[in-house]
């Protein structure tokens, strides 16, 4: 039996008067890449910012490992630090060079030494095929280089499970690809991942699990094959058939993504 | 021509003195403004009830009375409570809170104009409120302030001439002696404008020298696109 990183129970959250996620229960195992799809405005973001608490639940639990996600006691840093974050607009730092931008997380939340957090971060960046451009300022990147670097920032930390918050949706089409490759990689490395996205080609080659949010609730998950080939409901389906429609025939994507 | 040229060399020496007590009360009251303004601006950005309400009132506060008004009550007004200064950090201080508000407000505008994601982003790291604040929004936000705070270094160093109300030798001052000794106002205005034209220059091409250094690839405007 597979080790839980990450559980949550009961899941809540409103703003103002609307309920986005109304009850959410999910569970994600060690080394288990879950990809999250569902029509807009169902709460994917929202649920990826409750667990590390950049957004404040109504109620509900958070567990990573054996530990409960829970503000301002002393270890909440700690806890957050162990949860990779990567945004759908990348969020580098501006005033920091990439190799900065890799190294800070270690250094001053770490305590790490400067030598060895640069050595890290060097190494990330390898990781992500960035090496060349660790002088460079954000500025001065591309769109899907500045993502290698968010990720290569949040790899960085060491952590137990990585959230992509829709990595690829403010790329052009042709830098998808690199992205995506290394979301690949990692995942093949044994990278526990939780990734709202809409790449389909992405969730068949490494999810293990797809989960259709919709309503604020999980409606249906299973492997690939079952959620794409088989849903059980017709929602389902039919949501399904339209990211199909918008993801396929490659050279037109950015035409129809409306 | 000549006799203009003579007239300079022989108050040149006066006017000097009163340049470098010009510069001083510029300097000690643009540090004390930063030394204030600063702290006053993460109050009233990140501070909540009383602290913010604190805030907001002190700059409004300065904001809303005139600079003579403010350096009249610490040079004739403390007396009264029994705090007696000298001319000199009188005023260095009214100058430096006058400052302080304004610089405040720079500084608030620049921390508000640093996107949300900044934040977002140090705090899913694990830093705390104040590591992103220390780390990652203020070095932007001091370069995003550093055009407007130019600004405040060259009001200020002609702000200082209202310091002859209180009899400071700074450089208006001296020009104002030199007037009744030698009873030649155009002449003696017109190099003590002379000055400050050339000392206010000098400043400006310092601070540009320093953005530039400061400066980082496609973060902050060009000065050309100012």
């Amino acid at each position: 039996m597979p080790k839980p990183i990450l559980r949550i129970e009961n899941l809540h959250k409103k703003f103002r008067d609307t309920e986005v996620l109304k009850g959410l229960s999910l569970t994600v195992y060690e080394g288990e890449v879950v990809v999250i799809i569902g029509p807009s405005g169902t709460g994917k973001s929202t649920l990826l910012r409750c667990i590390n608490r950049l957004t404040e639940p109504d109620s509900g639990d958070i567990y990573l490992e054996e530990q409960k996600i829970e503000p301002g006691k002393s270890n909440f840093s700690q806890i957050r630090q162990q949860i990779g974050m990567v945004f759908q607009d990348f969020n580098l730092f501006n005033h920091l060079t990439a190799v900065q931008n890799v190294a800070i997380g270690p250094i001053k939340v770490k305590k790490m030494d400067k030598k060895k957090a640069y050595d890290l971060a060097m190494k990330e960046l390898e990781r992500v095929g960035m090496a060349e451009k660790a002088g460079n300022y954000p500025a001065e990147l591309s769109g899907g280089q500045k993502q290698r670097v968010a990720i290569a920032r949040a790899l960085a930390m060491d952590p137990k499970i990585m959230l992509f918050d829709e990595p690829t949706s403010a790329l052009d089409p042709e830098l998808i690809g690199e992205v995506l490759e290394v979301m690949k990689d990692l995942a093949n490395a044994g990278m526990t991942m939780m990734v709202v996205s809409h790449e389909m080609g992405f969730a068949r080659e490494a999810a293990d699990r797809i989960v259709f949010l919709e309503d604020g609730v999980v409606a249906e998950e299973g492997s690939p094959e079952k959620i794409f080939n088989n849903p059980e409901r017709e929602r389902t389906r039919e949501f399904i058939s339209k990211i199909a429609r918008l993801n396929s025939g490659g050279d037109d994507r950015g035409l129809n993504n409306k | 021509m000549m006799e203009h040229i003579e007239y300079f060399i022989y108050i040149w020496p006066d006017l000097f003195k009163g340049l470098i007590v010009s510069l001083q009360l510029s300097v000690g009251a643009l540090l004390l403004g930063l030394a204030i303004g600063l702290p006053m601006a993460l109050m009233r950005t990140y501070g909540r009830g009383l602290v913010k309400t604190l805030a907001v009132m002190y700059i409004e506060l300065i904001r809303g009375t005139p600079m003579i008004v403010q350096l009249f009550l610490i040079y004739y007004g403390l007396p009264d409570m029994g705090i007696l200064l000298d001319r000199l950090p009188a005023a260095i201080i009214a100058l430096g809170i006058n400052s302080s508000a304004y610089q405040a407000e720079y500084f608030r505008g620049a921390i508000l104009s640093i996107d949300e994601g900044q934040g977002l982003a140090a705090q899913a790291l694990g830093m705390t409120k104040q590591q992103a604040i220390v780390n990652i929004i203020l070095p932007q936000a001091l370069r995003l302030v550093l055009p407007p705070w130019s600004n405040e270094v060259i009001y200020m160093v002609k702000y200082t001439s209202v310091a002859f109300l209180i009899a400071v030798p700074e450089l208006m001052a001296r020009g104002k002696m030199l007037i009744s000794k030698t009873f030649k106002p155009l002449e003696t205005l017109f190099w003590v404008g002379v000055i400050y034209v050339i000392v206010l220059s000098i400043i400006a091409k310092i601070v540009d020298m320093v953005e530039r250094k400061l400066a980082i690839p496609g973060f902050q405007m060009s000065r050309e696109d100012y």
